[in-house]
This record gives structure tokens, sequence and C-alpha cells, in this order.
């Protein structure tokens, strides 16, 4: 150690990754069994046994040889390790454990440790996550990397190629100069030979420079990504937590986990695992039953505890379920009434109120405490993250079936794949997942979609909406070449449709939460970063949703909506007036008239009127100084106000926003469903 | 003059910047950028700034805050765009072109239309006042007019308010 060298350097990666094999491998033994794992493990504790003596950690070394001389019987047999062999495996395996986590905690070798002192078996409050859990995410990014650098050699090649051609220019224009060697017919030829090969060598370029961004794309999201661990990491401590718990309860007990491949910040992993260890071992010792309990009630011998992780928009929901008895209710209404947690006078708390007793704390769900379980610590435990985390519990139960607790948790930072879509002249992009299918618009079909708001799909007819309408609600939206696709997306409350010009791709992405001072409509759910360094929306299917359903939560109907306030609409033409009267009131609009601007804004001072429609060109006050004067007045600035002139330019449309119109409707287009589209988003209910 | 000439004259004036102690400002002067908001002109204090670019893209946000112009990206991060002229109350005719990057947490970036010059004024110059519309505090004194000082604080605090943000203490982060 003189020279100051680390002689465990490497030993310490490479150990911590084979201690995560066996420990992983030994649960699997104990759950399947099966010549397979017997094999892979005495590989791993092969390769442990030698790693250790070249190193001199005598120590681990024994105990990696004791670990092959229990499993060696079981080799190419298809028998399950017996359960004391079991145990024996489970204690090689912490003993070995410890010990490399006792070189990483020392990076110099220990001096005086008595080599028999049996070490700690480690007690894991919460789940480190293993850095070499990245290796198979850095070892993508490098492919990644090498795929981006082979998009180099075109470049290059390219690059020669522009040299030659350039040299040619030069010739050629030498030619004409002096006018020697050549004949305006060859010079000519020569001319176009050199545009066609400039021509074709562009276009290689082009193309190379655009494999090249999407490479790029590629590997700034996996390097992005590699910020996040997969859920996964935490299961194998919790497949261990369970193991033990049933073992010392004298139980079977199989652990099943789902969704090991949602990422997310370390940060939050770390404390939702910690919770979630003791969840499951109070399911093991107080939710699922003795073995002859479960026989007699027609439940399986071996009970089931499960582990779900599950993205959800933005948001993470935890679960954790098992099979046994659920809650003892009458139990936990005993012990509220007894410390008294009940208001007195009340009735007996229903089962809601009770569990809602047990979330907040001061009484267990356990009749007894033990050795594991039953203080009340694993719902504190999960209090505790909740609230650090900004997140919310819940908890159900149903006698006899089991019980559940679920965390949901906001996501700072979250992977996924995303669908670009182009709509009105902006890019975003829909979580991947949530899309159903994407289907190609006629320019009729559009039309239909967006006068009907519906879209035949699967056999059955879908809302839909134009997304520029949800993406520019309150503004005008730009021009653009109108809708070109559908893309079928699943909500909460079913299947809907959103309109997009364009599909754009799929791309790997990490989104991140809006920043605190933009504050956005639901339909954006997060935000991500584009390969130039801009901003690009992340839309929330369940956002979108309740947009599509006309901006109502989901599940509220018509009937409950509040009723709007009468409109007032502005117009000098008396045609326009009654059109615009008939369109709204067989929507179900009251509608009030007004002819002038002035007499406008003498009817809007004595009425309240949930959205003005005016036009543009009238005589005295045109509609952008109606529209100016509303804004400017206190009492009206609230009421949304819709401009609707056979003006269509953009500086007009440009003028209409300065002056505070929430929306700009173009004669020319006029288009009914569009309008009310519009008024439906934007007109005050009562 | 020769370029022989030149080249001693810069020599000189190079050798010279060494010789002389640094020079000391006679009086307090103040930093200001003069700007044009809305078609006005207003001055911003360059303290209160960390921050001036062109032409960045903003992604326009579906928001019910007229003002919030969107977001755009700076280094990697992600900040909301509030147009000046906006939250000084006037209409907005076109879409501003600079970002200015406010102090302060959380990020926020004003956008306004022109930037004039940079200017460094005596702060005998800067005349104090309170302004009803509280996102103002006094004026400078300049040649071609007095132009009122924008109190980019007070911007932040109006900003604060319209997206109802309500600071966390750091250890609930």
């Amino acid at each position: 150690m003189a020279e100051g060298k680390d002689p465990l350097r490497y030993f310490r990666i490479e150990a911590r990754e084979l201690v995560d094999q066996i420990s992983a491998g030994v649960l699997d033994l104990d759950q399947g069994g099966g010549p397979e794992p017997v094999a892979r493990l005495l590989r791993v504790a092969h390769t442990l046994k030698g790693a250790a003596r070249v190193v001199r950690q005598k120590e681990i070394a024994d105990r990696a040889h004791a670990f092959e001389e229990v499993l060696i019987p079981y080799r190419g047999v298809d028998v399950p390790p017996a359960a004391d062999a079991m145990r024996e495996l489970l204690r090689l395996n912490d003993e070995i454990a410890a010990r490399v986590a006792e070189l990483e905690d020392r990076p110099k070798p220990p001096v005086a440790s008595g080599p028999d002192e049996p070490a700690p078996a480690p007690a894991p409050a919460e789940v480190v996550v293993n850095p070499r859990a990245v290796t198979a995410d850095l070892d993508e990014l490098l492919d990644a990397v090498g795929e981006t650098t082979a998009r180099m050699a075109p470049l290059r090649a390219g690059c020669a190629t522009l040299e030659r051609l350039h040299r040619a220019a030069e010739t050629l224009a030498d030619q004409l100069r002096t006018g020697r060697g050549t004949t305006p017919a060859t010079a000519r030829s020569a001319a176009e030979r050199l545009a066609g090969k400039l021509g074709s060598a562009g276009r290689r370029f082009t193309d190379a420079v655009d494999q090249m961004q999407r490479e790029l794309d590629e590997v700034r999201a996996r390097a992005e990504s590699l910020r996040l661990v997969p859920a996964g990491s935490m299961f194998t401590a919790m497949r261990r937590a369970v193991r033990d718990a049933a073992d010392a309860e004298g139980k079977r007990v199989r652990f099943e986990a789902r969704g090991a491949g949602v990422r997310m910040g370390a940060h939050l992993l770390g404390p939702v695992s910690g919770a979630f260890l003791h969840l499951v071992r109070n399911a093991v010792v107080h939710g699922i039953e003795p073995e002859p309990q479960r026989l007699s009630a027609g439940k399986p011998a071996e009970g089931t505890v499960t582990v779900e992780v599950e993205r959800r928009g933005r948001h993470a929901a935890f679960r954790c379920l098992d099979d046994g008895r659920g809650f003892d209710l009458d139990a936990l209404r005993d012990t509220a009434r007894d410390r008294g947690l009940l208001p007195s006078g009340a009735g007996p708390p229903d089962d809601a109120g009770l569990l809602d007793l047990v979330l907040r704390g001061g009484i267990s769900t356990s009749p007894s405490v033990t050795e594991v379980a039953g203080r009340g610590i694993g719902m504190d435990a999960v209090r505790e993250v909740a609230a650090r985390l900004h997140g919310d519990v819940r908890v159900s139960s149903t006698p006899g079936a089991g019980a559940r607790v679920e965390l949901v948790i906001p996501l700072a930072l979250l992977s996924m794949t995303g669908l670009n879509v182009e709509s009105a002249g902006m890019t975003s992009t829909l979580p991947l997942d949530a899309v159903r299918a994407c289907v190609r618009l006629s320019a009729q079909d559009a039309t239909t979609a967006a006068v009907t708001g519906r879209i035949v799909y699967d056999g059955g007819a879908a809302p839909f909406l134009p997304l520029a309408e949800a993406l520019y609600a309150g503004t005008p939206v730009p021009e653009s070449t109108g809708v070109g696709a559908a893309v079928v997306v699943k909500g909460e409350a079913g299947l809907f449709a959103i309109g997009v010009d364009r599909l754009a791709g799929t791309s790997a992405l990490v989104a991140r939460p809006l920043p605190d001072l933009a504050r956005a409509s639901p339909v954006v759910g997060s935000v991500t970063v584009d390969a130039e360094g801009n901003p690009r929306l992340v839309l929330d299917p369940d956002g979108l949703a309740a947009e599509v359903a006309g901006g109502r939560p989901a599940g509220a109907g018509p009937a409950a909506a509040v009723a709007p306030l009468p409109i007032l609409v502005v117009d000098d033409s008396l045609t326009t007036r009654m059109l615009e009267r008939s369109i709204l009131e067989s929507a179900g609009y009251e509608v009030d008239l007004a002819a002038s601007g002035e007499e406008a804004l003498e009817m809007a001072r004595a009425r309240r009127y949930g959205l003005f429609l005016t036009d543009i060109d009238m005589p005295g006050i045109d509609g952008f100084t109606f529209v100016e004067r509303t804004r400017a007045d206190p009492r009206l600035a609230g009421v949304p106000a819709i401009l609707v002139s056979s003006r269509a330019g953009a500086a007009d449309r440009e003028r209409g926003r300065a002056a505070g119109a929430d929306a700009y409707v173009a004669k020319g287009e006029f288009d009914q469903e569009r309008l009310l589209g519009h008024i439906r988003r934007l007109v005050v209910r009562s | 003059m020769t370029v022989a000439g030149r080249v001693t004259r810069l020599r000189e004036e190079f050798d010279r910047s060494f010789a002389e102690p640094a020079r000391v400002l006679e009086c307090e002067t103040v930093e200001l950028l003069a700007v044009g908001a809305g078609d006005r002109p207003y001055a911003l204090r360059l303290t209160e700034a960390s921050g001036v670019h062109p032409d960045r893209p903003v992604t326009p946000l579906p928001t019910s805050i007229r003002a919030l112009l969107g977001v755009a990206g700076f280094a990697g991060a992600v900040i909301p765009v509030y147009d000046l002229a906006a939250l000084l109350g006037h209409p907005v005719p076109r879409r501003p072109r600079w970002l200015l990057l406010a102090k302060g947490t959380p990020p926020l970036a004003l956008a306004f239309h022109e930037l004039d010059r940079h200017l460094r004024v005596p702060l005998a110059d800067v005349v104090d006042g309170a302004d009803p519309r509280g996102c103002l505090r006094g004026m400078v004194r300049l040649p071609d007019g007095h132009r009122p000082i924008v109190d980019v604080p007070a911007v932040r605090e109006l900003v604060h308010r319209l997206a109802g943000y309500r600071s966390v203490p750091e250890e609930a982060r």
C-alpha cells in the first residue's frame, strides 16, 4: 500500500456485481429451483472465489467455497434445495455481501479484524442502487456513440468528393477565362456534369447529416436516461425481505414484481423502496394467513405478495398487494375507540374512515407486535415517504381477500419513448405507451372529424379534437397545412383521438416537469429538450382527454356542467348577427345582439356576459377598440372576446391578439364547429 | 498614419495601460440597459439581470396567463418566458426579440422588443420614485428623454402572483 496503489480497486467492483447476481440467484432458486439457476449460481460463486483468492480475501473466498459445497448436490438434478440448504445459502450470501460491503466502506484492507468474527447480516433500510446496474445502459450508450461515429464515414467521403468537385470547378473556370482547350458546348456540358455531381453530393450530405442528427438524438436520450434507475433494482431486496419474513413465520409466500423497467431518479426509488420493505414484511406477517387457514378458505396454500410499479402520466404508482386476510377492521375499530381516536358522539366509523385512520398513523393494522412488523411502522414509513416526495397514499382492504397499499408520487425526471407530432407549426410529443393507433386522414375525413367531433375507430366513434385547438386554446391558431392524421390515445375514460398535421417519428426522451412559473393547461404534462436545446412539450393523455371532452373533467356529463352566461354578438351586419345568433342558439347559448361597438359597451356594462363575439370593421369604434376597451375595464376584462372578421391576414390576427382577443376566426374560413369549439372552451359559466 | 506609426502607437498604449494605476471613477454610477418594450422606452438595471440573449426560440404554451409567452431552453434548462410589455400593461403588437434572464429563483426570462444601448450613468441622474403600478422604480435622465426604470424584483413578484407560485422552503424540496 506504500505506493498508494489499491489492489482491491477492481475486485470491489467485480465482487459487488457478483454478490448482486448471487443474491438474485438465491431468491430465484428459492422460488423456482431447477438445474439452470443452480448452474448459474455455481458459476458466479466460483468466479467470486477465484477473484477473492487472487486479492487474498480469504474470508470471501472461503464463504464462496462453502456456498458451492452446499449447491453441488443439486447440480443437474431437478430437485429444489432442502429448506436447510436454502437457509445456509441465504446465510452465506449475507455474509459474503457483508464482507464485500465492508471492503467498500473501508478502501484500505482491514488491519485487525478477527477472521472468524461473524459478519452482521445486512439490514437494508433503504436500497442503495448499485452503480454497476447501469452497466447495460452504458453499453447501450456506447453502442449509440459507436453508431454515430460510424455515420462520420460518409461525411468524410463527402468531403473528399467536395474537394474533387471544387478542383473541377476551378479548372473549368480557368478554361473559360483563357478560352483555351474548350468550346462553349464542351464547357456547358462540363458545367452541367459538375452541377449534377454537386447535386448528388449535396443530397448525400443531407442524408448523412439527417442520419447523424437522429443518432445524436438517440445518444443524448440514452445519456440522459443514465440519470435514472430502473424500478427493478429494488425488487431483489424486497424478495429477500418476503423470503426472510415468510421463513420466520413458517409460511410459504411467493413474491411477484411487475414494472421492473420503469425508470426514475434514484432519489425517489431509495426512500420508496425503504418504505415498501416494511410493507412487504407486514403483508407476509399480518396479511398472509397460516397455511391451514388459507386452505380452509379455499385459497392456494402459498400466499402471494405483489409489488407493482407503473408510470401514470407524470406520476409513478407503487402498489403492494397481498392475497391474505385483509385488515382486521373490527380490531382496528376497537383500537381506535380505546385510544380515543374517534370523535365522541359520532357513530362507528365506516371502513374507509378506519383505513384513513390507519394511514394517519397511531394504530397498527396488526393484532400483535412481532419481531418484524406490527408497530404501525410500515404505514408510518409510507406516509412519511409520501409527505417527503409530495405523493399520495391510498389503502384499501377486502376482508378475506387481501389488502392493497398504493403510493403515487410525482416524477421529476422520466424516461419514455415519445411519438412526435406536428400541429400548426409546433412539434410536441405524446407518450408512446398511451398511443393505440395512428390513422391517416384525407382532407375530407379531417373535415368530417372536425365538424362532428368524432372519428370512427375500431367499430366505434371516438371523440376527436384537432391538437392545434388544444395547444392554442384562447389564442389564434397559426396557419397550418391542416390535419393529416389522427392519433388514437387511451385516456382514463376510454379512447379518444387528436388531429395532427403530421407524424414526426418516435424518439427516446427524458421528460421533466414544467418550470415553476410556467403554468400551463393540463394538456401539457411535462417538457423535454430537443436536439437543438429548445423545449418541446410532452402532452398529458389525461389532460388531453379532458380537453377533448370539452374542457370538462372526465366523467362529468353535459347535465352536470354549469350553465354558460349569455353571449354578446357585436356586428353591424344584420345578416351576420342573425346567422351567428342562430348558430349559437341552436348550440344552446343565450344570445344578445348589438349593432355597434358603442351599443355593445353599454350593454356589456349593464349585464354579465360569458363571452363577446365581435366583428372588426364597424362604423364608430371597431372590433379591436371594443376589445381593448373591455380589456381596460376591470369589470369586463375577464370576459373572453373572439374576433370574427373577413380580414384573414397575419397582421390582423396579431393585432387582435395584441388588443387582447382570446381567439380570431376568419369569416372566409368560417366554420361553425371551430367557432363553437372556441366558444365552448372560453365561455364563462355562472 | 503609416502602419509602422500605428503599430508604435498601439504598442505605447498597451504599455501605458500597465504603467497607469487602475482608474477609480470619481462618482458612483449605475449600469443600465436601455430597452424598448411595447414601443415604449424603459431602462433595466444590469445588476438585476444574469444574461441577455437575442432571437432564442420560445416554445408557446397553452396557458391562461396572457403574458406567458412560453418556455425557452438555456444550457439544457427550461425557463419560462414572460412578455415584459404585457406585464407592464401594454398591448403587445409583436413578438419580442430579446430575452433577459432575471436574477433570483425560480428561473425566469423577461422578453422585450428592442435593446437600444448599454448605459453607465452617474447615480445623480437616477431619480428615485415609487410607481403606482408597482413594476417601475424611478427614472433615469438621459439626453434623449427620461426613461422609467423597470423594477425587475417587482416584476418577478407580479409573475409569481400570476403563476400562483408560492416559494417552497428549501428543506421541503
